[in-house]
């Protein structure tokens, strides 16, 4: 448990909305859960990053809130992704795998000459 | 477009905040509880489950306000939170407060006076346009001086030159100037037709000058400054009726310059000089030159120019001797006005910084006080959610709203300071008109403020955010909170403001003990009771004319003499201290030796055997008697030296003893006549005590003295020993001269004034200086009282435990001055070793003193230590008297 590593800032936003394309409308709770358990739980989501990431999305559009009632009939604040979401997820993960796949180049002829 | 929509979003978010914090709240209690839920299925205890959330989720405090900083726009929330909660803060503590901001006020006040005379004097552009485009030139001699140019060398650096688009020469004088309702003394400029296009200034009515304006011969005309026009002729823009009597001969007004125009200072009247055709010698330097570069040329390539001409007249010029040029410079117009100015001015500004960093360090010292009894607060706050960041924010505003009030506080007394800066400040300062709490001087102490600011709020943010801030909570329950650590940094800060005070104190006294051996000179004649009268009559070349002159003169001394209380009267012309005298050289001859031609002087300016050099002194024998100059051999004038007697000369005591060693000089003959065109000899008949002419630092020159009824001028100063009070003498001067010739203008002034004036700027440093190590002793004193007090107060109970195990009084006594003693050793070892590097910069200033003069470290050392003591002195006395039983009970 305590090897887990904090998520990056930028990763988060991606993280969220791929999780509530995947999933619809969730609350933090959830949100928080699905990444981890996506993670294989080598990530660990805590308020103090989450509920900062998910305000700056809504402020920029990309995700809406408003409030619901759970599975076990508790008030929480569901999110879902705006179309304008959905490109931005779009845009980032498309720029993301090139990120890793550059990456990926740039560190494959070094495993073969160690 | 998304960020401005965010950017929208927050700044509504700042006016829903409780609406907004209650969303939050509840928000993430539903995450915890199921968060909690969760780890129950997972089967803990519900206490288990709810103490594994908590930790893994965060404090939710902090959770909340990193949520909020991206609701709002916090760094105006923020600032303006910081701002009400630091005035709150600072109101809450009004003493601190008040000595804080009076601190930092004469700190950013006196720091903003000095760069006030620093900016007006050497920074602000000259008020012509493109001003830093105009040059000065000047010959440099055989030794390197800069000096004037001669007509035909100015005239070859105009002609020949590449680099200026147009080049100008000039000189100023004073002139007897009549035909308008009273006659005056005005200060007049001779200058060459370009003069006006090298500042590019245009008349405001009528015309410039034209090249046949200044043609030998032509009709005499004169530009009249703004002032001038409006004072003495009525603002009348039909300049056709105008006329001035200037000397004597009439010019016509033929324009009027703009206001604020006044180059060089001072002057009303512009005339074009040369009218008697110009001065054929390569060695007659009579006019300073300005110019203005053509776009694109540099400084250096104009230097490389003129430079060049120079030396090609000194390799061709038939004149080879001393005062021919040996090559030619150009240096920009402002920093030849201000050249002389600037290592004092700076050295000022240096010093007044030092007292700034002083008045700093005390308040770093009150700050860090105030920082270590809020070392609790702080704790509470960051257990509260508030990020390490926003802790050192709230600090900085603090500092901020401190600075800021103490420099507004600071620049208002230096409204004030400025004016009295002004009135204090030595009357040769250039550019003293100019010299205001200006735009720039705002934008400086703002900045400056600004800047301390920054310094002190880094400074105690830095120290009471450092480490971790939980001590701060368990520390603060024994009210011993931060003791320690806050104590070793006032030491260090004590120690640094004894060694920039020492510094600063060290300089002043350099500087005053110049100023004491300054005074000890003796200047070689009486200052006291004497008053003078400046008059000048119209220059005239004719002999019987100059006669005319002398006889005027010798009947207003006749009757100047009749004054109730006048006991003697003299005239020069050039008192000491009063600009000085024209030098030259002379030849030593006999009557059968004298050249039928020109070019028979020339060789004989060859032999060195034959020459001298001294200063001229036109003078009558009451003057020497005024002045109380001592008759060392011979006689000075009498009765026998009429005008058709043979002329004699008195000469001064180092000249005869540098040019007739070891033999007397009275009866040898001298020709002198470059000096008044005069070519008869002189024989001398006197030998006369030195004088310090040029002030009392600069050695005696050696000099010449012929008489007045012998060699007339028509400017003199006349001089009157007078026991009787100095307005009754000067108004019954005036009325003898009115009665005399109502169209002379006459200039009346105590030598005292002249020789006081001669001390100023010496005096205006001393003064500053010394005001800067006073207030520098003080605040260095109150800050080595406020950090023992302090560390006193936080070692009673430590004292007490002390005094119960057996410490006797004088112990305790012991073990504070020790530790005192130790912070002011230290201070004032760093501050010796700084003075030694940074008093070079004043060596310049000196007078009789080096640099590095042992009994003034010594004496400022023991000042020092002994008012550092005596800060000291009372808080130990204080511990001393602790009350074991009291002190255990302290808290």
């Amino acid at each position: 448990m305590g090897e887990r590593a904090d998520v990056w800032q930028g990763t988060l936003a991606l993280m969220v909305l791929k999780t509530l394309q995947a999933l619809g409308p969730l609350h933090g709770y959830g949100i928080a859960r699905r990444i981890e358990q996506t993670s294989g739980d080598l990530l660990a989501v805590n308020y103090g990053t989450l509920y900062p990431a998910l305000l700056k999305l809504e402020q920029e559009g990309y995700i809406s809130s408003e409030w619901g009632t759970s599975d076990n009939n508790r008030k929480a604040k569901y999110y879902k992704l705006t179309r304008a979401g959905r490109k931005q997820l779009e845009k980032e993960a498309r720029e993301w795998e090139q990120t890793t796949e550059i990456l990926a180049r740039f560190l494959a002829p070094g495993k073969e000459s160690a | 477009m998304r960020s401005l929509r965010a950017l929208l979003l927050r700044m509504s978010g700042l006016f829903r905040k409780s609406q907004n914090d209650a969303d939050l709240s509840s928000e993430l209690e539903s995450h915890l509880r199921m968060h909690i839920e969760e780890n129950l299925r997972a089967g803990m205890s519900p206490e288990e489950a709810r103490r594994q959330a908590l930790m893994k989720l965060g404090g939710i405090e902090q959770t909340k306000e990193m949520v909020r900083e991206r609701r709002g726009l916090p760094i105006l929330e923020i600032l303006l939170q910081d701002l009400r909660f630091g005035a709150r803060m600072l109101a809450k503590n009004p003493g601190f407060t008040f000595v804080a901001v009076l601190t930092l006020a004469l700190g950013i006040g006196a720091t903003t006076a000095i760069f006030s005379v620093v900016y007006g004097v050497l920074l602000r552009p000259l008020p012509y346009a493109d001003s830093n485009r105009i040059m000065a030139v000047f010959e440099v001699n055989s030794e390197g001086r800069w000096s004037r140019v001669a007509d035909p060398n100015f005239d070859d650096f105009r002609d020949q030159n590449r680099s200026f688009q147009a080049i100008a020469k000039y000189n100023d004088g004073i002139a007897s100037v009549s035909g308008t309702s009273q006659p005056t003394r005005t200060t007049i400029a001779g200058v060459s037709p370009d003069f006006l296009k090298v500042f590019r200034v245009q008349p405001i009515f009528g015309r410039d000058f034209s090249i046949s304006d200044a043609k030998k011969g032509a009709a005499p005309v004169v530009l009249v400054s703004h002032g001038y026009w409006k004072q003495y002729l009525g603002s009348s823009p039909d300049l056709s009726q105008s006329h001035l009597k200037i000397d004597g001969a009439v010019f016509s007004v033929i324009g009027v310059l703009p206001a604020g125009f006044q180059f060089p200072p001072d002057v009303s009247l512009w005339l074009p000089a040369d009218l008697e055709g110009e001065n054929p010698s390569r060695t007659s330097h009579n006019y300073k030159a300005v110019g203005r570069l053509r776009d694109r040329v540099t400084v250096e390539q104009a230097n490389q120019d003129i430079s060049a001409i120079a030396r090609h007249i000194h390799d061709t010029s038939s004149e080879q001797n001393d005062y021919l040029l040996k090559d030619g410079i150009v240096v920009p117009l402002q920093d030849s006005i201000t050249g002389k100015a600037r290592p004092a001015l700076l050295v000022l500004l240096g010093a007044v910084g030092f007292l700034l960093l002083v008045a700093c360090a005390n308040v770093a010292n009150l700050l860090l006080a105030q920082a270590s009894v809020r070392d609790r607060e702080l704790a509470i706050r960051s257990a509260l959610g508030a990020a390490r960041g926003r802790l050192i924010r709230q600090f900085l505003t603090e500092a901020l709203l401190l600075s800021l009030t103490g420099g507004a506080l600071g620049v208002l007394g230096a409204y004030l300071g400025v004016a009295g800066l002004v009135v204090l400040a030595p009357q040769n300062l250039p550019r003293l008109d100019s010299v205001s709490i200006s735009i720039p001087v705002l934008v400086f102490a703002f900045l400056l403020s600004t800047a301390v600011a920054a310094g002190l709020g880094a400074f105690t943010a830095v120290r009471a955010t450092s480490g971790d801030l939980r001590n701060g909570l368990v520390e603060g329950g024994r009210g011993q909170a931060g003791s320690q650590g806050s104590q070793r940094i006032g030491r260090v800060i004590v120690a640094a403001q004894i060694a920039i005070t020492l510094v600063l104190v060290v300089g002043a006294g350099l500087l005053g003990r110049s100023l004491m051996k300054v005074l000890e000179v003796n200047p070689g004649f009486r200052v006291d009771k004497i008053v003078t009268m400046d008059v000048s009559l119209p220059w005239v070349e004719d002999p019987k004319a100059k006669a005319g002159q002398a006889i005027l003169f010798s009947n207003l001394m006749d009757r100047l003499k009749q004054i109730p209380g006048v006991r003697k009267v003299g005239a020069t012309s050039g008192l000491p201290m009063d600009g000085g005298l024209p030098d030259g050289m002379f030849l030593l001859m006999t009557e059968n030796e004298v050249p039928k031609t020109m070019d028979g002087f020339g060789a004989l300016f060859q032999q060195k055997e034959r020459i001298g050099n001294a200063d001229f002194c036109v003078a009558t024998d009451g003057y020497f008697q005024v002045l109380g100059i001592s008759l060392i051999r011979g006689r000075i004038f009498d009765e026998r030296d009429g005008p058709d007697s043979p002329h004699v000369a008195v000469i001064s005591e180092s000249l005869a003893r540098d040019r007739w060693p070891n033999q007397d000089a009275i009866g040898h003959t001298i020709e002198f006549g470059n000096m008044d065109g005069d070519l008869r000899l002189l024989t001398i008949v006197g030998i006369v005590g030195d004088i310090h002419e040029y002030g009392l630092d600069v050695p005696p020159r050696p000099t010449v003295y012929v008489n007045l009824f012998q060699r007339p001028r028509p400017a003199i100063t006349l001089t009157m020993l007078s026991d009787a009070d100095t307005r009754l003498v000067t108004s019954a001067a005036r009325g003898i001269l009115q009665d005399l010739n109502p169209e002379i203008p006459a200039r009346f002034r105590t030598f005292s004034q002249v020789y006081s004036a001669s001390l100023g700027s010496r005096r205006f440093n001393v003064i500053l200086t010394g005001f800067f190590g006073i207030v520098a002793l003080l605040l260095a004193t109150a800050g080595v009282f406020g950090v023992m007090a302090y560390s006193v107060s936080r070692r009673t109970r430590e004292i007490g435990v002390r005094v119960a195990l057996g410490a006797s009084s004088s112990d305790v006594l012991r073990m504070i001055l020790s530790q005192g003693l130790r912070t002011i050793f230290i201070g004032v070892a760093i501050g010796i070793a700084g003075s030694l590097v940074l008093t070079r910069t004043v060596e310049s200033l000196l007078f009789g003193v080096t640099a590095t003069d042992p009994s003034t470290f010594g004496g400022v050392a023991f000042l020092l230590v002994g008012a550092a003591l005596l800060a000291c002195w009372i808080p130990a006395r204080r511990a001393m008297r602790v009350d074991p039983l009291v002190a255990l009970r302290y808290e």
